[in-house]
């Protein structure tokens, strides 16, 4: 996977054109996750996307390792409370390889879910740049960033996050259904059921498809979600707490799941943690200490 | 995808989102229930409103009426050319008419009209109101043997066989009285069933009669002259028939007249509640009119007797209270008038323009040269149709706001559910769901909240629209209260009309108001933050 990450970003910065862009493209790269299709689109992506999408030539660019899939530079975010100015990040300078189990480890308030959620692309920094890829992803204009979390970053977080009025296969289809409409989602629903139901008996859960949330234990809620978050393989997963709200049995099976996705399937994974114990599982351990990373 | 399926599953799950718009669906059905019955009242009004005017009318200014009338028409027919269906002269006086009922006499103010029973009926629909079928088919003035009333109308036995039962009833008792008296009628007698009597009828003025139904002249001479010479008030000559009257009810009648039946009856209700016609007088009866002789050189109050010969009734109150109607030829020659009119009208081919014609007989006949309005029909009933028009109007608006309220319960209601959706709009965003699909989750879900709402509404009108005969019935059975009351309106049904374009635009009207109150806020929805979203709670 390490390598496909490589060959592909590559391709990328490269730029093959708009016209290859299209929708039989994208149906096709859902079932066929074929690397090159993908970045391909990503690429066409930033180049209509991003105003002032700088080349992989800018200056703060040169300084993200060539082999990093995603990368944080400088970045700053803070929040207001009324008139004051809460500084939440303090110039996070962090990288993730293809491939690597990153856990981000920090205690009530380090700043560690903004990070993330800046990583996802969900929040702006105040200043700094964000990289996947290469490319520079944080200033791409809404719709992009829309397109990069749907198909390109899967999420977990600690309040599962399922949609209440969907059954399970319903949820873990949903990405599916917000990328394509509602003929071509037809079209292929077959291979989409066929590739959820799949992933819903790899989280061991292939026996509840018709059950909405509600009726769902804590765990089976998580699970439902890392299938959810799998459907459109992404490159990267972004998980937020994924145990913080379990009991320790329920928890490590999940991050048993989550093991097992990084070792078997190559998938990069980025977690963050508050507990010391479980940021141990991953391969690397990232401390974040009052907005900054702790060396 | 995603929107269809979200959209459809709030619905679902939604039932208070249902609930606010159950003010839309009852605002259509309303409106199209509403709509349906002014368009029936309006297009009903409109037929009978035309139907007694005819299309164009030529309007005298004086009671004495135009003279030269053969000339003038000629005139009208070269004017109007093709598209002139029938032409008729009529006479219109006003008159007081009393009615004899139970020894009491009961005024009436009308609108007496002399109409030529040969060409009235070209013009207008007036003979399809009257009460005997016979009539219907042809107007004649003289009085049926009997078979008046028709499925509407329970008129007591009228015509000839009651006239006859009548006129005997009312010799015996004359004779009875004669024989209690003694004295004073005596040598008055001497003239009831006398031969002279029809002989001196026979030369009267009026058109030739058939030979078996003697007939009777507007007035008896001897009568005439006297209210000729002594101008009294016209109650002096309210015996019926005095008993030197050679006339002889049982076998003679006056000049037909035809009144309107809401001059002759009185809708009531009974003790037990049941709406019931009483009839003042009935076919048969005599009633008297007293009515002004031509202006020249002084207006004379003139009194004559009548047989009411038919009912009609147009279902205008205005018209079947306030009209009644008697030969043309009686008209000229009792008020001296010679074969002047004091009315045209016109009936002019279906389809053409009235007002196009109008205009062209104005300007052959300027109002400065000739002593006449010439107007349509439309002109002369103008307030009251532009009132019908008003009233609907009105009425739509009303109820249009009132779906616009419920539009605004929408509102309220879809902030409710943006509200409590708001951790899954931010989940659907952290998914990659773009702003403007969270917004068309809200708008497809107003806009099928509306479908639904006025869809519903729009069936339940229809529904109420066809069966809303029985549904008054159903009403009023439980209630004891008659929803539409026949001594209101003379329509024995409500009448309705549905105008598909009408429902169309109510239903695409209340849409369009649930669509435009869902949008504030689904663009709520769609500007939530993602983050802040997700960690709502």
């Amino acid at each position: 996977m390490s390598s496909t990450g490589v060959r592909s970003q590559e391709s990328g910065v490269r730029g093959q054109g708009p016209g290859t862009r299209g929708r039989g493209a994208s149906a096709a790269a859902i079932t066929e996750a074929d690397p090159q299709v993908l970045s391909t689109e990503y690429s066409v992506l930033r180049i209509d996307g991003a105003k002032s999408a700088p080349s992989a030539t800018s200056h703060s660019a040169l300084r993200v390792p060539h082999s990093a899939l995603l990368a944080a530079r400088g970045l700053f975010k803070s929040y207001r409370k009324g008139r004051v100015e809460v500084p939440v990040l303090k110039g996070v300078d962090f990288s993730v390889r293809p491939g690597e189990f990153v856990a981000i480890v920090g205690q009530s308030g380090s700043g560690k879910s903004t990070l993330l959620h800046l990583l996802g692309t969900l929040d702006a920094p105040d200043t700094g740049e964000i990289h996947f890829e290469g490319n520079r992803i944080d200033n791409l204009p809404a719709r992009g960033r829309d397109v990069l979390r749907n198909k390109y970053f899967g999420m977990i977080f600690q309040f599962y996050h399922l949609l209440p009025e969907l059954t399970m296969l319903e949820n873990v289809l949903a990405p599916i259904m917000i990328r394509f409409g509602v003929w071509n989602y037809f079209w292929h629903r077959r291979e989409h059921v066929h590739r959820a139901k799949e992933l819903l008996d790899m989280v061991g859960l292939s026996h509840r498809l018709a059950h909405k949330p509600r009726e769902l234990s804590g765990g089976e809620m998580q699970r439902t979600a890392i299938a959810r978050a799998l459907i459109t393989q992404p490159k990267l997963l972004l998980a937020d707490e994924p145990t913080g709200n379990l009991d320790q049995q329920t928890g490590s099976e999940i991050l048993a799941i989550l093991k097992k996705l990084h070792r078997e399937q190559g998938l990069t994974i980025l977690m963050v943690t508050h507990d010391q114990a479980i940021a141990r599982q991953a391969d690397r351990t990232v401390r974040l200490v009052e907005g900054k990373v702790a060396a | 995808m995603y929107k269809l399926l979200l959209s459809w599953r709030y619905l679902r799950t939604r039932y208070i989102a249902l609930a606010s718009i159950i003010s839309v669906t009852l605002g259509v059905g309303t409106l199209i229930v509403v709509n349906s019955v002014m368009a029936g009242f309006s297009h009903e009004m409109h037929i009978r409103l035309h139907g007694i005017l005819s299309d164009i009318i030529f309007e005298g200014h004086s009671q004495d009426g135009m003279g030269n009338v053969e000339a003038l028409i000629a005139e009208i027919r070269k004017v109007v050319g093709d598209e002139l269906a029938g032409v008729t002269a009529a006479v219109h006086v006003p008159a007081m008419i009393n009615i004899n009922y139970r020894g009491q006499m009961l005024p009436r103010q009308v609108n007496l009209i002399g109409v030529d029973e040969a060409t009235y009926a070209e013009v207008s629909d007036f003979r399809q109101y009257l009460l005997h079928p016979e009539n219907r088919q042809k107007i004649k003035f003289w009085l049926r043997e009997s078979g008046y009333g028709d499925d509407d109308h329970a008129i007591p036995p009228s015509g000839w066989i009651y006239r006859r039962l009548k006129a005997g009833y009312e010799r015996e008792q004359e004779l009875q009285r004669r024989m209690l008296n003694n004295a004073g009628f005596g040598d008055r007698e001497s003239g009831v069933g006398g031969t002279e009597g029809e002989d001196r009828e026979g030369g009267a003025p009026v058109e030739p009669m058939p030979s078996e139904n003697p007939h009777p002249s507007p007035l008896p001479e001897g009568e005439g002259t006297t209210v000729a010479t002594v101008p009294v008030d016209p109650l002096s000559q309210l015996k019926p028939h005095s008993p030197d009257d050679v006339f002889n009810p049982e076998k003679d009648q006056y000049t037909g007249i035809i009144l309107g039946i809401a001059m002759a009856s009185v809708r009531q209700r009974d003790a037990r509640g049941k709406v019931r016609d009483v009839y003042l007088c009935r076919p048969g009866d005599d009633v008297q009119v007293a009515f002004a002789s031509v202006g020249t050189p002084l207006p004379k109050i003139l009194s004559e007797n009548f047989t009411v010969v038919d009912f009609y009734e147009s279902k205008m109150s205005e018209y079947d209270s306030g009209f009644a109607f008697v030969p043309l030829k009686a008209m000229q020659i009792s008020r001296g008038m010679g074969d002047a009119v004091t009315t045209i009208q016109l009936k002019l081919k279906p389809g053409a323009d009235l007002n196009a014609i109008r205009d062209k007989l104005q300007a052959r006949f300027p109002a400065e040269e000739f002593p006449f309005r010439i107007q349509t029909w439309r002109d002369m009933q103008g307030p009251l149709l532009a009132a019908v028009q008003m009233e609907t109007t009105l009425l739509n608006i009303l109820l249009f706001m009132i779906i616009a309220v419920a539009g605004f319960g929408i509102l309220a209601t879809f902030f409710m559910i943006v509200v409590e959706k708001t951790k899954d709009i931010g989940i659907l965003k952290a998914l990659g769901a773009p702003s403007r699909g969270v917004m068309s989750i809200f708008l497809s879900y107003g806009f099928s909240l509306g479908l639904v709402g006025s869809g519903v509404g729009m069936i339940g009108g229809l529904l109420f629209v066809t069966f809303i005969n029985h549904i008054a019935k159903g009403v009023e059975w439980i209630t004891g209260q008659e929803v539409f009351d026949p001594t209101v309106y003379y329509f024995s049904k409500i009448p309705t009309i549905v105008e598909p374009l009408t429902v169309a635009s109510v239903v695409a009207g209340s849409v369009l108001i649930a669509v435009l109150a869902s949008v504030l806020p689904a663009l709520r929805a769609a500007r939530l933050h993602p983050v802040e979203a997700l960690r709502y709670e």
